[in-house]
């Protein structure tokens, strides 16, 4: 083979290289990192999402330990739009399972009674079906962590798998929320603390961030399928309900809430917690900068 | 060997019936899907179905399950006491190690317990029922259900969490622990206020034991005595074959009721409980148990007139000593029944003191008690709400579909949940907002109703010293929305009395 053959051939191969895999191509080397999709069911939706934000396999690793944090936390059937969508929980688990997950790990602390709420809101039985290990929460479970950097708080009691895990997902449902007006990714986070949690809510902004200085997802991703627009974060009436059928992803945790809050019809940068967040050096707000990669079904 | 299987059968019998009992007492759970009802035995008890409805004046058809227990004396004698009791069971297991080996008489005290027997008529007849006292069906059964739910409690915690936190075989702890939570107990431990008292009953009836064994069924259980009465002419008998007894006294010496007559020959019959026993330690295997024509034999436990006039001077005194209340509980203390509950008085008549609403809410929102003397003496034992150690569940409606007398209504989910049973109210001098002007809103985002009972208001407050002003909601409580749940008293973060509390006020009864 001569230098012009060699030369023409191998730009033959990288040409067709390129041309047939179309998505690295057009995506270029980097994947999103915020997106937003619309209008699929709870499948799809978890499905694109991954997709999007370049594979599954770019968060979990064969092997890893995987926490995923829904809301269970009320003694509610899905449609109530108290607790997070169970497909789109399993629809996670699967995917995670796809990438080689050893253990998918859902737990709550709950409002309700335990028993009732993870059997109300569906996510027991269907995240167990597709593989996850959903565990109830005890105070055993609870070990007292150092608060490092924490403003309101230099302590506090956090569900011990927290720090065990590979990864985390945190699944909110976006809801309404009457001290921090919308309850999203930060807020949810409480599931995985023990001790008197409506301590918590004075002052509410500082201690949900110091919280969220030590639970620290890699990817959060926001149930806005069914959302609960007054009356939360409980629920308990339909007419409060309202249909967005979104889901939001993304890696920077301030942002996805920012964006979330922004859907809810919020401004991220009224929220007390979301500016000490950003502060914090937690993530980024400014949703006028930082735009999703969107997709309608 | 023929013998010895005969005291087999007899004893797999009562470890039958007390796991039956045991199973009804674990049934008694959220999720609630019992394959025994766990009211049966307490359904089939004639004494809680007589005094029970003499007292609260009421007629419940399925208490005529109890015709069974009550007419099996016509044939079986004390059968009921001695094969199926599952507090006798509960006595012989425990008099293995308490009771003295020697033979120990107390036929004196045998006449208390149909003294016991009529004065419990006597008083059901004036209003008060006491079934919850003495009859050893509603005692065992409370026992069970929240003294032995907090020793399994205590043991699995100490146990299970133990391994957990040491780290051996988390998994499969954590495992066990799921499904004992999926199908027996509530996930957290539960928190009962008061436990002396039916531990001091049951604790007190095993140890009479050291006086003599069965002393609770030979002298003071008055199930057994109302058995005992029935059982005088019937035909299934012990039976001495007079020609091989040596007299050697063995049987007497051993029998458990100490029912055997110094003649060795003859029974009385409204003692024996036909365990079988002394047919197998007769050493020339001269008794028999088998149908023969009854003759009437002259029982212990036949009354004299003076001891009838003291049972019903007791009854009459007694009747009035219960009802003249010291306090007025419905002043004194907030006395939350539970939802679907009757009116007081026919509530204190009703309520058998079982322990069954307690036991079951323990696992679901844990707010029901057993009162100590809050509701007035009568009331000792019965259900109230503490809404600072559990709240009524919203989707919960089970205590109402357990209670064996309906004194707690059986009440359909929604009608339940909107029932009243009181009315919340703030203590401003206590509520966060109210007191430091920060916002809380913890008993407003626990409110489970569709229509919040408890409403935020957003208030511009200014700091006297710093002059700084900011936003604070106040809450507030809508009366005509609130049903007293109490999962806001529950939730409120204070130390000590919650800032907001639930009063009978407005409550809803039957």
């Amino acid at each position: 083979m001569d230098r012009r053959t060699f030369l023409k051939t191998s730009a033959f191969i990288t040409g067709m290289s390129l041309v047939s895999n179309q998505h690295v191509f057009s995506k270029a080397q980097e994947p999103a990192s915020l997106v937003l999709v619309k209008d699929g069911s709870p499948a799809q939706m978890a499905d694109k999402v991954f997709e999007l934000l370049g594979g599954v396999s770019r968060f979990i690793s064969r092997g890893d330990y995987v926490m995923v944090k829904p809301n269970l936390s009320w003694d509610r059937r899905p449609e109530y739009a108290a607790t997070t969508n169970p497909e789109l929980v399993s629809a996670v688990v699967t995917h995670c399972f796809k990438a080689g997950a050893k253990k998918v790990l859902i737990v709550d602390n709950t409002c309700n009674d335990a028993r009732r709420s993870y059997k109300n809101c569906q996510i027991q039985e269907m995240a167990s079906k597709a593989g996850a290990d959903v565990r109830f929460v005890r105070d055993s479970h609870f070990v007292e962590t150092d608060i490092p950097g924490g403003t309101s708080m230099k302590k506090w009691p956090i569900h011990k798998e927290v720090f065990k895990v590979d990864k985390l997902i945190n699944m909110p449902i976006l809801k309404h929320h009457s001290l921090s007006q919308v309850t999203i990714g930060f807020k949810n986070m409480m599931g995985l603390i023990g001790g008197n949690r409506g301590r918590i809510h004075r002052p509410f902004p500082e201690k949900i961030v110091d919280i969220n200085r030590v639970i620290i997802p890699q990817l959060t991703i926001v149930d806005a399928i069914k959302i609960l627009r007054r009356n939360g974060p409980s629920g308990g009436n339909l007419k409060d309900v309202e249909e967005l059928n979104t889901v939001i992803a993304g890696t920077d945790r301030v942002l996805v809430d920012a964006w979330s809050a922004k859907l809810f019809g919020k401004d991220p940068k009224s929220l007390k917690y979301l500016q000490l967040a950003y502060t914090a050096g937690m993530g980024e707000i400014d949703t006028e900068k930082y735009k999703p990669v969107t997709f309608t079904f | 060997m023929k013998k010895n299987r005969s005291i087999t059968i007899r004893r797999s019998t009562q470890i039958v019936f007390l796991a039956l009992f045991v199973l009804t007492v674990l049934q008694a759970t959220y999720p609630f899907r019992p394959w025994i009802p766990p009211e049966l035995f307490l359904w089939a008890d004639p004494l809680t179905a007589l005094v029970a409805q003499l007292a609260g004046r009421f007629f419940d058809p399925i208490f005529l399950i109890a015709l069974i227990v009550l007419l099996s004396p016509f044939v079986f004698g004390r059968t009921f006491c001695g094969w199926i009791c599952p507090l006798g069971t509960t006595i012989d297991i425990s008099d293995r190690y308490i009771a003295k080996k020697t033979y120990q008489s107390s036929r004196k005290y045998r006449p208390l317990k149909t003294i016991i027997l009529v004065t419990m008529i006597l008083f059901a007849v004036f209003g008060i029922q006491l079934s919850w006292l003495m009859d050893p069906l509603p005692i065992l059964w409370r026992s069970f259900g929240t003294l032995g739910m907090a020793f399994f409690f205590l043991i699995t915690d100490t146990v299970l969490n133990g391994f957990y936190n040491a780290g051996i075989f988390p998994d499969t702890i954590l495992n066990i622990q799921d499904k004992i939570s999926a199908y027996l107990f509530p996930v957290s431990t539960p928190r009962f206020l008061m436990l002396l008292l039916p531990f001091m009953i049951i604790l007190g009836i095993l140890l009479l034991s050291r006086i003599s064994r069965r002393f609770w069924c030979r002298n003071l259980c008055p199930l057994g005595a109302l058995l005992g009465l029935l059982s005088k002419f019937s035909p299934f008998q012990r039976v001495v074959n007079e020609e091989i007894c040596t007299s050697c006294s063995v049987c007497l010496k051993k029998c458990k009721m100490d029912a055997i007559e110094d003649d060795f020959y003859s029974t009385e019959k409204s003692e024996c409980i036909l365990c079988l026993n002394c047919s197998k330690d007769c050493p020339t295997d001269a008794i028999t148990y088998k149908f023969q024509s009854p003759k009437t034999m002259r029982t212990s436990t036949d009354l004299t007139r003076r001891s009838f006039i003291g049972a019903g001077a007791v009854a009459l005194f007694g009747s009035g000593l219960f009802s003249l209340n010291v306090l007025n509980p419905s002043k004194t203390d907030r006395c939350i029944r539970p939802p679907g509950s009757l009116s007081e008085d026919d509530f204190m008549e009703r309520c058998i003191r079982c322990g069954e609403c307690v036991r079951i809410c323990a696992t679901s929102g844990g707010c029901l008690q057993m009162a100590f003397l809050e509701t007035g003496l009568e009331g000792l034992m019965t259900p109230v709400s503490k809404y600072r150690i559990g709240y009524c569940e919203y989707n919960c409606n089970l205590c109402g579909q357990i209670c064996p007398t309906k004194a707690i209504q059986p009440l359909d989910l929604e009608e339940k949940q909107e029932l009243k049973v009181g009315i919340a109210l703030f203590l401003k001098d206590r509520c966060i907002p109210f007191r430091l002007h920060e916002n809380c809103i913890v008993c407003e985002e626990h409110c489970p109703l569709p229509e919040k009972a408890i409403i935020l208001e957003e208030v511009e407050y200014t700091d006297p010293e710093t002059g700084e002003i900011r936003m604070v909601s106040y809450p507030y409580i809508d009366p005509d929305l609130c049903t007293g749940c109490g999962i806001c008293e529950n939730r409120c973060p204070l130390e000590g009395e919650a800032g907001i509390i639930v009063t009978r006020e407005g409550e809803e009864r039957f």
